[in-house]
């Protein structure tokens, strides 16, 4: 079968990537400057043997090799470990950050996808007309805006209009389930919309400059000769050819979904998986920050993967 | 008209959940808060803080500590004019010596499952500490001296200590301890204590104070109900709720727009506009929140830093003044000890800050023999007088202090740089990785950070002993002399003795400066007009120090 060893090769790959991740997860935080048990003993009240007690708890009185066959070993059995700083599973604690990232996140990607690729077509289609400037300047200029700058000033100019922060309004009690729709909207426009509005100009350019080459074909020339319209030519022709990059971008930026934004859940209060990672990094929170490191890495390299496997599918020139 | 059936609706649906039901928001009276208190209610209070864990042996952020102050019975606790008051405790007695204490606790509260809140849960709570100082470890530290604590009946607790101690410093310690339901806490012990700190205490928590905690979602909102089994006043609201902001413009924002009643506390920029607006009350207090200048004082690396003349004239070149201006925008003074104003008598006000003064501050390095070279650098043993200071990312116009720093240093042929570090390896650098004396407090000169101490000075006074070094000592100083009067003044029963060593040690602190304390920072809180009873202190209104405020919030006719 066509593929099978560009498969298999391609699942290996992602395999050993994830493994080198786990370990590269295990390495790294602990090189960090800065003590997780100074830290979480340095409350007024505590004394100098909690730090025994701690070490001993968190298992850090063990050999760094000790600590690393624990840690595969409790992930072999799909155990994250527990959280230094709230005691509960790391599963738990990621679990419930990437089920509020995701919807957030999703919606602002695809926002940016969807409008960045129809910006880009629009642009390279009437290229070098005021509408192909303006979309490209206006890309460039929301892709360049610091996006906390950005969420800070729609947050200002939507005041009395859209909630100031968090997911949901926790003081609105016993909602209908339209209610409750309708109020997680409200919370989820803002800071979508601003990760839509900072993305949305990669797919801009992408699109626009994949467009322009593949409007250049030959193929397109013997199209407009035999007088098919301008509308069909880029819909049927120019923009199925173009998508082949415009996949692969998109592939790996559903892969970083699961990643947040620590931006935008800052200014908008967002208890996603960037406040974790961010939080976990001040406590020197090493499970947590394992546990968010390796699902990012998997989602990374998932994505990656369908990536490769979509364009052997859609591509017929590529072989293994 | 939304936002009305919003609060009206939560009101009555908390009180369908409460032990027994008071109307939602239509009673008046004219009872503590003065004209037109409307009874029932839900106050909605946002908070830029965060709560890390549940259980009081294992929590480390702020909020926690608030949240322990409204779910849990304390002895004692700090009234607005930063007294200790009784909370539980109606009274107490102390024995001839001072080596035992005896409070008569308020009887008849009920914890939220219905079980009575008796002295035996006191008990258990501090032996429980005193039996495993290991797992109890954040909590240990309050309990020390402390060698017995006894049920004596249902509503008498009698503690003793292992020599006398000073009753000022016993209460203050006390009030950090919140005390425990037995029938929860006994059953998570484990095996020599371990299992303290595995428990998550998860909602909904059995709560003996006057709110049961009902709902908690980690990083968003805390939801808690009136416990009207509580022993103390009934508070006036039903209920109330905790919203986390990691925005505090969003979070003013949302007070701005209605979506919140008040705030824990509001940044200066913002004090101006909520004052305009009429919808707004806004609170305004001197704190004992202080930002410090640091210099090592075990071995920095440039050892003229260890040079009293140095330090004073560093002194002389910090305008304190500016820093109030602009990091406060005025809205804070200048310190002169590391036990602020605001303390009150705790404060030595026979040390007075050295005023900004470029002249004296080089008079005082001429003088020294720190000469100038030839780019108006002074020189010190051979080097140019030049220096990092360290500064924390996580502290409040640190930045711009270090800039009026390096403006007045400069004045005075002092080359100052930044180095920004996280606040975990800031102490690393600082405390460095052998943290036993005297092999540590090496590896730098010079640092800015803040402190937030707590009311009663002993504190704040231990974070410059030798023994805690590696742990709250950032400056590396050691004073033996220092440290025998940082014993004592726990233990002298004297009040005005214990006053005066205190005085002293700050003296002995403002006079060797491994601490140069800069500024005091006013305490800045905003509420909506729609509510009233707010108990605004040196240490704010919503606090782990005080149940005052919550037990007397109402919403105004």
């Amino acid at each position: 079968m066509r593929g099978a060893d560009y498969i298999i090769k391609r699942t290996a790959f992602a395999l050993i990537t994830v493994f080198v991740a786990i370990t590269l997860n295990f390495v790294l935080f602990r090189a960090l400057p800065g003590d997780t048990i100074a830290n979480l003993s340095k409350v007024p009240g505590a004394t100098p043997q909690l730090r025994a007690e701690l070490t001993e708890e968190f298992g850090l009185d063990q050999s760094k090799w000790q600590q690393y066959w624990i840690y595969l070993g409790q992930l072999a059995h799909l155990n994250l470990g527990v959280s230094f700083s709230s005691t509960e599973p790391v599963t738990s604690e990621v679990g419930r950050a990437v089920v509020n990232t995701v919807p957030m996140v999703l919606l602002g990607t695809v926002f940016s996808v969807v409008f960045g690729t129809i910006t880009g077509v629009l642009a390279a289609w009437k290229r070098r007309t005021l509408l192909d400037h303006g979309s490209v300047s206006l890309a460039l200029i929301f892709y360049s805006l610091p996006t906390h700058w950005l969420g800070l000033m729609l947050l200002l100019l939507t005041a009395g209009i859209l909630p100031r922060g968090g997911r949901t309004d926790e003081f609105l009690f016993n909602p209908t389930f339209t209610e409750h729709m309708i109020d997680i909207g409200k919370h989820m426009l803002l800071p979508s919309l601003t990760l839509g509005l900072v993305l949305y100009g990669q797919y801009t350019l992408v699109t626009r400059s994949a467009m322009l080459e593949t409007l250049g074909e030959d193929f397109i020339l013997t199209a407009r000769a035999k007088g098919m319209r301008d509308r069909t030519i880029v819909r049927r022709h120019a923009f199925r050819n173009a998508m082949l990059p415009i996949i692969t971008l998109v592939a790996l930026s559903f892969g970083y979904i699961v990643a947040g934004s620590i931006l935008i859940e800052t200014v908008f209060s967002w208890p996603g998986v960037g406040l974790l990672v961010s939080r976990s990094v001040q406590r020197r929170d090493w499970p947590v920050l394992q546990g968010a490191f390796l699902v990012l890495t998997i989602s990374v390299v998932f994505f990656n993967y369908v990536a490769d496997l979509l364009y052997f599918k859609l591509d017929p020139r590529i072989t293994t | 008209m939304r936002k009305t059936i919003r609060a009206v609706a939560m009101a009555v649906a908390l009180a369908t959940t409460a032990a027994a039901c008071s109307s939602s928001s239509s009673a008046t009276s004219t009872a503590s808060g003065g004209a037109g208190v409307v009874e029932g209610g839900v106050l909605r209070l946002g908070s830029s803080s965060s709560i890390d864990s549940l259980n009081p042996f294992k929590a480390f952020e702020q909020d926690a500590y608030n949240v322990f102050q409204y779910i849990y019975p304390y002895l004692v606790q700090w009234d607005e004019n930063l007294q200790l008051v009784g909370e539980w405790a109606g009274d107490w007695t102390w024995n001839a010596d001072d080596t035992e204490v005896t409070f008569d606790l308020t009887t008849g509260g009920t914890w939220s499952d219905g079980e009575p809140v008796t002295a035996d849960d006191a008990a258990y709570t501090l032996n429980l500490i005193l039996k495993y100082p290991g797992p109890t470890g954040l909590m240990a530290g309050y309990a020390k001296h402390i060698t017995a604590a006894e049920a004596v009946d249902e509503g008498t607790l009698k503690l003793t200590y292992e020599a006398p101690v000073n009753e000022a410093w016993a209460l203050s310690e006390l009030q950090q301890i919140p005390m425990l339901p037995e029938h929860i806490w006994s059953a998570q012990e484990g095996e020599d204590g371990k299992g303290l700190r595995q428990f998550t205490n998860d909602a909904p928590i059995v709560s003996g104070g006057p709110f049961v905690l009902n709902e908690y979602t980690k990083d968003e909102f805390v939801q808690f109900t009136r416990n009207d089994g509580f022993y103390g006043p009934k508070p006036h609201i039903d209920g109330w709720g905790l919203k986390f902001f990691t925005n505090e413009d969003a979070m003013v924002s949302a007070l701005e727009n209605d979506e919140l009643d008040a705030v824990e506390s509001i940044p200066a920029a913002a004090l101006e506009k909520l004052q305009a607006n009429p919808n707004m009350v806004v609170s305004e207090t001197p704190g004992i929140y202080f930002d410090d200048f640091i210099t090592n004082s075990n071995k920095p690396l440039h050892e003229e830093l260890l040079d009293p003349k140095v330090r004073e004239a560093f002194e002389y070149a910090i305008d304190r003044q500016s820093m109030v201006d602009t990091i406060m925008l005025g809205h804070g003074n200048i310190a002169s000890t590391i036990v602020s104003e605001a303390t009150g008598d705790w404060h030595n006000p026979d040390v007075q800050p050295l005023p900004f003064d470029i002249d004296k501050a080089n008079q005082i390095l001429d003088d020294a023999g720190y000469a100038r070279g030839s780019d108006g650098t002074r020189m010190a043993n051979g080097h140019p007088m030049e220096y990092e200071i360290l500064t924390p990312t996580d502290v409040t116009g640190v930045d711009r202090e270090f800039e009026i720093i390096q403006s007045g240093f400069e004045q005075i042929g002092v080359k100052v740089s930044q180095k920004a570090l996280d606040s975990s390896t800031l102490f690393d650098v600082m405390a460095g990785p052998e943290y036993s004396y005297p092999n540590s407090y090496d590896k730098f000169d010079l640092a800015l950070w803040d402190w937030y101490p707590l009311p009663d000075p002993d504190f704040i006074l231990s974070v410059v002993t030798c023994e805690q070094w590696g742990f709250w000592s950032d400056t590396g100083y050691c004073n033996k002399q220092y440290d025998a009067n940082y014993e004592k003044q726990g233990l002298i029963t004297d009040q005005d003795q214990r006053k005066q060593l205190v005085w002293d040690m700050q003296a002995q602190i403002a006079e060797d400066r491994p601490y140069i304390a800069m500024i005091n920072r006013n305490v800045l809180e905003a509420h909506s007009a729609k509510w009233d009873g707010f108990v605004m202190s040196p240490i704010g209104s919503f606090t782990a120090y005080s149940k005052l405020t919550l037990e007397q919030v109402h919403q105004v006719a």
